[in-house]
């Protein structure tokens, strides 16, 4: 039983994480429509640079964590500005936008493959220890994860719903044209979205660095997880993401403890493609 | 597309398909052959992929599953059941075409890209996972091989018609075979009221209904289809590489690499996913020496055709011909 919790609660932690990637899913497909496909490798290029700043260069965690997702922010702003700005105006936007960023990820992720090779790379714990709460134990690291979670979704909660920027965005998501007629910066909303969202994904990827080992590769799978998030909580909705990342967190921990680690993903995706089947607007909202 | 085929279309048709029936006589060359066996295949992949992205607008990115379907398909039931090559890949055609139609049912009620998109690419996910997991009937990860080769036999007035390794001749000539009968179907199907009932509905889903078009079946008829020739292809790879891992017959690259060639090449043309097949067949090839740089490549190409070529090769005559003809082309 004491096992069986601290797998739920396991869960919860790395479905935290999911959150905060699914979260960035949703915020870019809300506001500009696009379904970014080259996510997970802003996810990969924020694991790099964590780990380089930390283990090659000696950055304490603190300081490095911050200056890498200020850079995802900026380079996340880089690639809407350089591809996805460009292609909107297009009569086939939908589909451009798709295909590019998947050419987008495949290039990513090659590039790192060439200039940092292939072998897996790991982060030392920033917390060593292990907390014992009423028999069960949990190890700091991934208390810290959630903790990093509950702020960042706190921090966005608030920026979307007493910001003006927060405000901006949710004008030009519910009607672009209306906001550009009230003087709100569309593309400019549009760029700094693209760049929130990057950082969104760079954050997970700072947490989840120490557990899941750093490597080219590693932001494919977790685009997949971003993606079964997205669906069950409906696409395009941020506090939908927040609940379909837990939910899979825990959908996925109950999972592997009725079959094995091999079907955690089959699980997933079966999950996601029961939901489109019964309820395609996600889990918790509307039908449009 | 609605075009009356003239003349000179028929001629080039010829021509180009004289011109591949010569080759392995003027040029003599085991190496050659194999790029070009393995363009055929690619290439009967991006027509299929084509026919339900470019024609009917369904913008699917896990067509990767079928092949891998009828690829594990025809060799299984070859390795187990002892059957004919010549029939398991035709089972294996229509197994991956049933398994287009049972997750077609519910993507093709959705409406919206995005879902598609996604569902496409996590069914094709399970279809690998699962491939790789159940080892015990595909050997996983290990790769599985004494796949049966197609039995030679004898033809009248040409001689003997043998499938090994060492000779690619017949290989080729069932390939060019397998295209041709790929493209016609496609064509002949494009060109019926199918054709026009499918692109009614990409260009506009809601007035192609209310003129009485059954969106959902036209949709499943063009998706099965697809899936029957991707599933095709996947069987032939089978038995001419006779050794399929989950990777390289279900991967995740082989979809990019498609996507790659229907966007260089052009999408929503008949000519495009077949030109963007061997140019990017023969372009991966002459950079084997820097096998790093392939994928890079490809990322590199879909962004840049997708940016400044949106209409892709096939159509790049256009912008050389007077502005006139080009107006009544459209």
């Amino acid at each position: 039983m004491t096992i069986f919790l601290e797998q739920i609660i396991n869960g919860i932690i790395i479905g935290s994480m999911y959150a905060l990637i699914g979260s960035g899913i949703a915020l870019i497909y809300g506001t500009m429509r696009v379904l970014n496909l080259a996510h997970g490798e802003f996810y990969m290029m924020g694991g790099y640079l964590v780990f380089f700043l930390v283990v090659a260069y000696a950055v304490p965690p603190w300081l490095a964590i911050p200056i890498a997702i200020a850079a995802i922010f900026v380079l996340g702003m880089l690639v809407q500005r350089l591809t996805i700005a460009y292609l909107l105006p297009r009569e086939e936007w939908a589909f451009a936008t798709i295909a590019a960023t998947l050419g987008l990820s495949i290039f990513l992720q090659n590039l790192a493959l060439i200039l940092f090779g292939e072998q897996f790379q790991s982060i030392p714990y920033y917390l060593p220890g292990v907390v014992e709460i009423a028999g069960l134990r949990l190890p700091q690291q991934r208390l810290l994860m959630l903790v990093v979670a509950v702020i960042t979704i706190a921090i966005m909660t608030f920026v979307l719903a007493k910001t003006r920027f927060g405000w901006a965005l949710r004008a030009t998501s519910q009607d672009k044209d209306a906001a550009a007629v009230v003087g709100i910066p569309a593309a400019r909303i549009y760029t700094l979205t693209f760049g929130i969202a990057a950082a969104l994904g760079c954050i997970a990827a700072a947490m989840l660095a120490p557990i899941y080992a750093v490597n080219p590769w590693m932001g494919m799978p977790v685009l997949f997880k971003g993606f079964v998030v997205v669906i069950l909580g409906g696409l395009g909705s941020f506090p939908g993401a927040i609940v379909g990342g837990i939910l899979l967190g825990i959908v996925e921990a109950v999972g592997v403890q009725v079959t094995s680690s091999e079907w955690r993903d089959v699980i997933a995706f079966g999950l996601m493609i029961l939901v489109i089947w019964v309820r395609p607007w996600g889990l918790f909202g509307k039908p449009r | 597309m609605f075009k009356p085929l003239t003349l000179r279309t028929y001629l080039l048709v010829a021509a180009l398909i004289a011109l591949a029936l010569a080759l392995p006589h003027v040029i003599d060359d085991s190496y050659l052959l194999h790029l070009m066996i393995l363009s055929i295949i690619f290439a009967i992949f991006a027509s299929a992929w084509n026919l339900v992205t470019g024609f009917a607008g369904l913008k699917t990115f896990g067509h990767h599953a079928f092949f891998g379907i009828g690829a594990y398909a025809s060799a299984l039931l070859g390795i187990n059941l002892g059957l004919s090559p010549w029939l398991t890949i035709w089972l294996a055609a229509v197994i991956a075409a049933l398994a287009g139609v049972f997750i077609g049912t519910p993507i093709l009620r959705i409406r919206s890209m995005p879902h598609v998109a996604i569902v496409t690419l996590a069914f094709a996910e399970i279809v690998r996972i699962t491939i790789s997991n159940l080892q015990g009937i595909t050997r996983g990860e290990l790769g599985l091989w004494g796949i049966p080769a197609f039995e030679g036999f004898m033809l009248p007035l040409i001689g003997e018609v043998v499938f090994n390794p060492s000779v690619k001749l017949w290989y080729y000539y069932l390939a060019l075979g397998l295209l041709l009968l790929s493209i016609g179907l496609i064509a002949l199907m494009m060109r019926s009221k199918v054709g026009l009932a499918v692109v009614a509905m990409r260009d506009g889903e809601d007035a192609a209904e209310s003129l009485g078009i059954n969106l959902a079946r036209f949709k499943l008829l063009v998706f099965g289809v697809s899936a029957f020739l991707v599933g095709l292809a996947g069987a032939f790879y089978a038995h001419y590489v006779s050794i399929l891992t989950p990777m390289a017959a279900v991967g995740p690259d082989l979809i990019i690499l498609v996507i790659a060639m229907v966007l260089v090449g052009g999408l929503g043309t008949f000519s495009g996913p077949i030109i963007g097949a061997f140019v990017l067949t023969f372009l991966g090839e002459s950079l084997r020496v820097l096998d790093d740089y392939r994928l890079l490549i490809y990322g590199a190409l879909i962004i840049l055709s997708i940016m400044f070529m949106p209409r892709g090769l096939a159509t790049i005559g256009s912008f050389f011909r007077r502005r006139p003809a080009e107006a009544r082309a459209d």
